[in-house]
């Protein structure tokens, strides 16, 4: 019987991958007829009729796009996409957005008094048009004034996150190549995602691990007895990727779902809330309290060790420390707690004999773990991503098909093999080889050149500071002149309030942008970049897979007077003379063909790609799908060739290195650890009973497409974002669905909408991350009027060890709005005003 | 049959009776004439671009060749096959050609006779062209192309700086421009090409017993003179101690530290610090007479103890060099390039030693370097982590 429904499911694979192999020929003959002229005008920009359908890649998918009358009229998802995302639908929007940014501008009283301006006025959102080379020569005058006044210290260049795609045009390049051939700045260390986790990883597993390929998902299906999410919301956060998604991962998903109701696999969802996943699958549900899965996983640790169930062999071989970790869990440690299931219990909200029921399934069977990024975006974020190492270990099967633990299935189509194939390269980021900047000086004047990026406002507030930062120290520079390219800085940083009165010590703030984002209502010069879907570029088709690569041909022309960034920076740098140096001679579809030419000769026979015309024309080219693999299979099978990256090259259960470093808030093995506010009976709950979560928006990547108006249309609430909340909650305050609401605590306040959803327990409401910021004026504690969460939010790091952001620690309390009803002002540009 | 044999050998012994010798001599210069015309004519026809591709085998070579800059330019100048694949002097050109003997018989016994046949020996049939290339400083490319008639200025801003270099070492073409006529035979599992500057430095380094090196790239160990027993191997930018050559083979002598946790295959360079410069079978690593402890002591990052172990091997010949540093640089060229498509490259001293494995590892997935290539990165970083440059923090 197993054998026959393994043949069975064998056979099924075999077909599936048949399918891949004989599909895209089949269809591509569908393509030929369905988008006759795809391409045929692309890249020529020669005044010809450009009409006709059209290829493009985003972090939301591939498509094809048709062009009427030189506008963009309908988006169909990529014939190969079998699970493109709703999110497509607001692509239209985001290119015809009010919120464009139409023309260069620069903030009123800046302009008349530059650097000296009242910086007390950002945000009032007034600014006046100027022409491209008035900008520009404001801007490199300003980076001329910074190198010579203050040196590199002065200057910081913001991180780049999720740029638009594409690999030519990607802008955080075109921004660090541009600004580093005229001078060094203050630069960032980490990200916003997984900012403890990338930290804490490596000294624990040996990897940062939230960016590693993992267990592919047919052999989980295959080997998996239990599947544990673990505050992860795959479902949700696949529908986007880092270059061109490919929303492999889903066909996946769906086998699950299968296997789920078939009762093949079992699969527990951990979270306080009912996540679309869960909601998706089918499956079950283990409720948690917020920010208490450190000590709902040390109620499992200590079932599975007065229970012997755990793998001793398994931790006497391949992990250490596990001796100097036992003391903690049984009690016999400083603390003499022991961390029994009923400890547990009275902390996370799980019975205790429900958490032995855990420990018993977990170790009974093959059982994977699959762990979200929202648990480390909290204080001590680290604590949660090491204790879910630990409790792997002590399963044993790490190395296992099927188990062991993951920290990134619902990222990129992780899980996905690789085909094998070379992906694009990108424009250059670095200077090429022995060129030096026009400022040569890396004199810092004794601050830190790298400052991990959620300091960045604290660095503005109390420069000079020396703060303590993953073994080292980390001296804060005061810089006075910030760039922002691509990224939107007030959408991602938490705490608003504190932001506008640390963005008063900047001189000068510049913001290059394809839509009116807070950051560029906060910024002094404001430059209008064009969206991706206005110039001509090429990006690897799935992060992880490499399923092949798409070509994004530009669909109409730059909107208003905005302009690609390499044009924008090599402007930039042609006052310094520097222009030809920065773009090696080339223009745009000279780069595009060198990088997909420098692609297609790596691949070489084994890959084989047609010339980059045929490519161009069809819009794409797909590889074989890979072979399936094991996360951390090799170590497994030869710990001592094959060793972890950790400081021993084992899995570090106690780490020495940490543990000297002595912070008291990440000791040297994981430990449960009370947060400066907690729901659900922890500190400061009597004042502000509600733990508001912000998570991966459904609806936007990050802050990308809120300012997409039919997209937005699906999911705000008089215009508001919705704030999710319980029926019993909204009961007790009286609150109906589609209500307007003022979330507040003494951080900040926002106006939301209502939105009652039996998804959410009591004490547990939901402000998606990504909001657009619209305060009603420059003046802190303004009232936010559309909601972005991180008006509400803590700035605080997660520990001395990663200084990540804590965005998830954070309540609020909840009331109905009765006031007077201020107009949205997130959206829609600035007020331009002429000067005196 | 005897009668035959006694007519021809009088023919060519006897001296002539009827016809005068000047006449004969005349006679013979001409047909020596004619038959050194036939040569030559047969040698121009096997020398000319139809006849190469008159084989459907060289058929895809052609075509692959079309749209590069060498089949296709704006001033229309393009080589032929012989132009650049045999060499333009008499008695190479002989050699080559006697050689090529081999690819005909291949094509007509159908050893090559496909597309997918052909695609099968593509690495090696490139690798013999990449060798005589090698052999003679792509001494057919220069014929064209000289290194002393470039104006560095007029070429893109990228490339001045390499081919300024590349001027002054006077080095080989085809080091750096592979593929730049015919397709790249599939080299995923085969070496980054830029280490081909490393084999160069290494090859003209001057080997004195009892002086220290660096390993030039990952070789094979050898318990035995005769490299029959294999050891283990020795990875890239290893400082090693020769101490004496024989023939082809090269003593070395190693001196490292390693886990005592294990069977101690892994060697590193350091005391604590986890930079792999050498791994060994199981056997060689437990062997007593071969490996001997010096010290022991305990890692306090880690609690392990560590044991300072000397041994001495065999190698083949050659591969060590000077300094490290042609290593570091392409290793800096290779981390800079693949490790800021994505994002701007970290500082490379902002991390330690045994922080950087943990890092990259999480990282490397994304870029296109071979196994070879992360390995020495990998060791790159290490080197040059905060535990060796204490200016970044």
């Amino acid at each position: 019987m197993i054998n026959n429904s393994r043949r069975t499911f064998l056979k099924g694979l075999t077909l599936a991958s048949m399918t891949a192999l004989i599909g895209p020929s089949l269809l591509s003959i569908g393509d030929a007829a369905a988008a006759p002229a795809a391409g045929a005008g692309a890249g020529a920009g020669a005044g010809a009729n450009n009409d006709g359908w059209k290829m493009a890649g985003s972090h939301w998918g591939a498509f094809r796009a048709r062009i009427a009358g030189g506008k963009v009229v309908e988006v169909r998802a990529f014939e190969h996409d079998k699970h493109p995302t709703e999110m497509l639908n607001g692509i239209i929007g985001l290119i015809y957005s009010p919120s464009r940014i139409r023309y260069p501008m620069v903030r009123l009283d800046w302009l008349k008094n530059r650097h000296r301006s009242n910086t007390a006025e950002r945000g009032d959102n007034r600014f006046v048009r100027v022409t491209w080379d008035e900008a520009l020569d404001l801007v490199y005058g300003e980076m001329e004034r910074v190198q010579q006044t203050y040196g590199p210290s002065g200057l910081h260049t913001g991180l780049v996150g999720w740029r638009q795609t594409g690999q030519f045009h990607t802008c955080g390049n075109h921004m660090l190549r541009a600004v580093g051939m005229h001078g060094h700045t203050v630069t960032t260390a980490g990200d916003y995602s997984t900012g403890a986790g990338q930290v804490i990883m490596p000294y624990v597993l040996g990897s940062t691990e939230v960016y590693s390929q993992g267990t592919s998902w047919e052999l989980i299906l295959k080997h998996s007895k239990n599947i544990i999410f673990w505050a992860s919301d795959p479902v949700k956060n696949l529908q986007v990727g880092w270059n061109c998604e490919t929303h492999e991962s889903y066909a996946y998903i769906e086998q699950l779902k299968g296997k789920i109701a078939r009762k093949e696999i079992r699969v527990i969802s951990i979270d306080p809330v009912r996540s679309k996943t869960q909601n998706y699958l089918a499956c079950e549900k283990q409720y948690v309290n917020p920010m208490t899965d450190v000590a709902l996983m040390l109620g499992i640790a200590h079932t599975l060790y007065s229970e012997k169930l755990y793998n001793k062999q398994f931790l006497d071989s391949y992990a250490l420390g596990f001796e100097q970790f036992l003391p903690y869990l049984l009690g016999t440690a400083a603390d003499k707690t022991a961390k029994t299931p009923e400890w547990a219990a009275a902390i996370c909200g799980v019975p205790a004999a429900r958490i032995r029921e855990l420990a018993r399934l977990m170790a009974k069977e093959r059982t994977q773990l699959i762990f979200g990024w929202a648990i480390q975006r909290q204080q001590h974020g680290e604590q949660p991503y090491w204790m879910g190492a630990v409790l792997a270990a002590m399963l044993g099967q790490i190395g296992l098909p099927g188990g062991g633990i993951s920290y990134a299935h619902h990222y990129s189509s992780i899980g996905v093999p690789a085909s094998g194939a070379a992906m694009p390269g990108a424009f250059p980021l670095n200077l090429d080889a022995g060129k030096k900047p026009k400022y040569p000086s890396t004199d810092y004047k004794g601050y830190s050149a790298v400052i991990p990026c959620a300091r960045a406002i604290d660095a503005l507030l109390e420069p000079g500071k020396v703060i303590d930062y993953n073994g080292s120290k980390v001296k804060l520079p005061p810089y006075k002149m910030a760039i922002y390219c691509g990224s939107n800085q007030w959408h991602r940083q938490q705490d608003r309030n504190k932001m506008k009165k640390a963005f008063r010590a900047l001189e000068t703030v510049v913001s290059v942008d394809y839509t009116w984002t807070a950051t560029c209502r906060f910024a002094d010069i404001v430059l209008p970049a064009c969206t991706q879907f206005e110039r001509n570029d090429i990006d690897a088709y799935g992060s992880y897979s490499n399923r092949g690569v798409i070509a994004m041909h530009k669909l109409v022309d730059p909107l208003f007077h905005s302009r690609p960034d390499f044009e924008i920076f090599r402007e930039l740098t042609r006052r310094f003379g520097r222009d030809k140096e920065y773009s090696r001679g080339m223009e745009e579809m000279e780069w595009v063909q060198q990088l997909y030419e420098q692609c297609r000769k790596e691949n070489g026979s084994k890959f084989p790609m047609p010339a980059f015309a045929e490519f161009w024309q069809k819009g794409y080219v797909l590889f074989p799908k890979g072979k399936p693999s094991t996360r951390h299979a090799d170590f497994r099978e030869d710990a001592e060739i094959n060793a972890l990256g950790t400081p021993s090259g084992f899995i570090e259960i106690y780490s020495r290195k940490i543990a000297n470093y002595k912070y008291p808030d990440c000791p040297g093995h994981p430990v449960w650890l009370e947060k400066n506010e907690r729901s659900h009976g922890g500190p400061k709950s009597e004042r502000y009973p509600l733990w508001m979560q912000s998570v991966h928006p459904d609806k936007r990547l990050h802050s990308q497409m809120c300012d997409s108006e039919p997209l937005r249309a699906t999911y705000a609430i008089q215009g508001r974002e919705p704030l999710f909340i319980s029926p019993q909650d909204a009961k007790k305050r009286g609150i109906r669905h589609g209500d307007l609401l003022r979330v507040f605590n003494d951080r900040g306040q926002a106006l939301v909408g209502a939105h009652v959803s039996a998804d959410f327990p009591p004490g547990v409401v939901r402000l998606q991350e990504g909001a657009w910021y619209g305060p009603t004026g420059p003046e802190i504690g303004a009232l936010d009027t559309y909601g972005d969460p991180n008006t509400l939010t803590q700035d605080i790091g997660t520990s001395r060890l990663a200084q990540a952001i804590s965005a998830n620690t954070c309540l609020v309390q909840v009331e109905k709005y009765t006031g007077k009803v201020p107009a949205v002002t997130a959206f829609g540009g600035p007020k331009e005003v002429k000067p005196k | 049959m005897k009668k035959i044999w006694r007519w021809l050998a009088e023919l060519f012994s006897k001296p002539s009776t009827r016809i005068g010798l000047g006449v004969l001599v005349t006679v013979g210069f001409i047909a020596g004439i004619l038959a050194w015309q036939g040569f030559n004519k047969a040698m121009d026809l096997t020398n000319t671009t139809e006849f190469c591709v008159s084989c459907h085998t060289m058929q895809g070579n052609q075509t692959e060749l079309k749209p590069t800059v060498h089949g296709t330019n704006r001033s229309g100048v393009t080589p032929g096959c012989p132009d650049c694949h045999v060499p333009h002097d008499f008695s190479d050109k002989i050699a080559r050609k006697m050689k090529a003997s081999v690819e005909v018989w291949s094509h007509l016994t159908g050893k090559i006779g496909t597309a997918d046949k052909f695609e099968a020996h593509r690495l090696r049939l490139a690798q013999n062209e990449w060798d005589r290339f090698k052999a003679n400083g792509s001494k057919e490319c220069r014929t064209c192309h000289d290194y002393s008639k470039m104006d560095f200025d007029k070429m893109r801003p990228a490339s001045q700086e390499p081919m300024r270099g590349a001027a002054e070492r006077d080095q080989s073409c085809m080091d750096c421009h592979k593929g730049i006529a015919h397709h790249m035979p599939d080299m995923k599992n085969s070496h980054n090409p830029a280490f081909d500057s490393l084999v160069q430095a290494a090859d003209s380094t001057r080997i004195q017993d009892g002086n220290s090196y660096i390993n030039a790239l990952p070789r094979e160990l050898y318990s035995d003179e005769a490299l029959g027993k294999a050891a283990g191997r020795i990875e890239i930018a290893t400082p090693l101690k020769v101490l004496k050559q024989v023939g082809d083979a090269q003593q070395i002598e190693l001196l490292a530290w390693r886990k005592s946790k294990g069977y101690g295959r892994v060697w590193y360079s350091q005391f604590g610090m986890n930079i792999v410069v050498a791994t060994l079978d199981k056997a060689t690593a437990q062997d007593k007479s071969l490996v001997e402890v010096l010290e022991s002591k305990e890692d306090p990052n880690t609690g392990l103890i560590w044991q300072k172990v000397r041994a001495v091997f065999w190698t083949k010949q050659g591969g060590v060099m000077e300094s490290a540093d042609p290593i570091w640089d392409v290793a800096r060229n290779s981390y800079q390039t693949s490790c800021s498509v994505c994002h701007k490259q970290p500082d490379v001293a902002h991390f330690d030693s045994n922080t950087w494995p943990g890092l990259f590892s999480g990282m490397v997935g994304f870029t296109n370097m071979d196994k070879d290539t992360q390995a020495l990165v990998l060791k790159y970083l290490q080197n040059h982590s905060s535990d060796f440059d204490k200016t970044a923090h």
